[in-house]
């Protein structure tokens, strides 16, 4: 991406992998980012034991739940704005329809809703089960502004866009 | 069956023992993101504690807690608080979590302590709140509601 252009999807796509990854939490676990429009924002979470929230019964914690919604949604808005901002949760409701069981990965998706000139509202949806949601996340983000956002905020998200093979 | 949460008999004695390390062993992620309960100095009840882990951070650049995890953490506290506080032993199974974000929670540990604001038969409702450096600077505040399920049925 040259600095005159509007990013593409794949750009985003790039740029977002690159956020989580930067993100020692999401890097760890391994958090995919799958696809990327500026209205959506689509991301898998591998499986692997320790997501784990009871162990006997073989189901998904909870809270990570609540922390793969928080990471989509929070992603999801970086796409929407005009310029990349930071933008820190302000609240997170999720509900749960059904708990995630052992042995697969976790589907995020999230969409900006309606971004005003302090807030950026999303609505977030996670399944491992095409149809089979696990739970719903309504995440409210705030616009700390251009002033706020660190210097080189988007360069970063944009970095090495040129130094891959 | 095993000994586990659908385990009545399990359950039972470890509540009546306080084993709350015994519930913890249980949940694999709650461990990842450094997950303790400590016994309350003000109450009967409990603390709980989330460890400054390198891997719990969200944000390298303030440096700052991911609010996912501090969400998990307050989850937790939630259930295993609600595990201890109400008058049967219950299993509870979360409903839905609503978490407001006061303050940047800094890599440094996190207490959170709970109130069971409503014990029903089937639904039960906890607040929790966590803080780093005093109460009366909360990072977070969380309200949940939960099902109350019944042990002897295998769950809820």
């Amino acid at each position: 991406m040259t600095h005159d252009q509007t990013p593409s999807n794949a750009d985003w796509r790039r740029a977002l992998t690159r956020f989580v990854t930067v993100i020692p939490h999401t890097r760890e676990l391994g958090l995919e980012v799958l696809e990327v429009a500026p209205a959506l924002t689509t991301m898998r979470l591998p499986w692997r034991d320790d997501l784990l929230g009871d162990t006997t019964r073989g189901l998904v914690h909870g809270g990570v739940l609540t922390m793969l919604l928080d990471t989509v949604c929070g992603s999801a808005v970086l796409p929407a704005l005009p310029a990349p901002e930071v933008c820190p949760t302000l609240d997170l409701r999720v509900d749960h329809f059904r708990p995630g069981v052992a042995g697969q990965a976790i589907f995020a998706e999230a969409r900006v809703i309606r971004i005003t000139e302090s807030v950026v509202f999303t609505e977030g949806t996670l399944w491992q089960e095409t149809g089979r949601p696990l739970a719903r996340g309504i995440g409210n983000f705030v616009r700390l502004g251009p002033r706020n956002t660190p210097e080189g905020f988007a360069e970063a998200l944009f970095a090495e866009e040129n130094g891959h093979a | 069956m095993r000994e586990g949460f659908g385990d009545l008999e399990w359950l039972a004695r470890t509540r009546a023992e306080g084993d709350v390390e015994a519930w913890l062993a249980l949940m694999p992620y709650a461990r990842r993101i450094g997950i303790s309960a400590l016994p309350d100095p003000q109450s009967e009840g409990l603390l709980f504690r989330l460890e400054p882990c390198e891997g719990n951070v969200g944000n390298v650049l303030l440096p700052a807690l991911h609010g996912g995890v501090v969400a998990a953490f307050m989850e937790t506290a939630a259930t295993l608080d609600l595990m201890l506080a109400t008058r049967t032993p219950r299993l509870p199974r979360i409903v839905d979590i609503s978490i407001d974000y006061l303050r940047t929670a800094r890599v440094t540990p996190t207490l959170a302590r709970c109130s069971l604001l409503r014990e029903g038969r089937r639904m039960g409702n906890v607040r929790v709140c966590a803080w780093q450096e005093r109460e009366a600077v909360p990072v977070a505040t969380a309200r949940l509601h939960f099902v109350l399920g019944d042990p002897a049925e295998g769950g809820a």
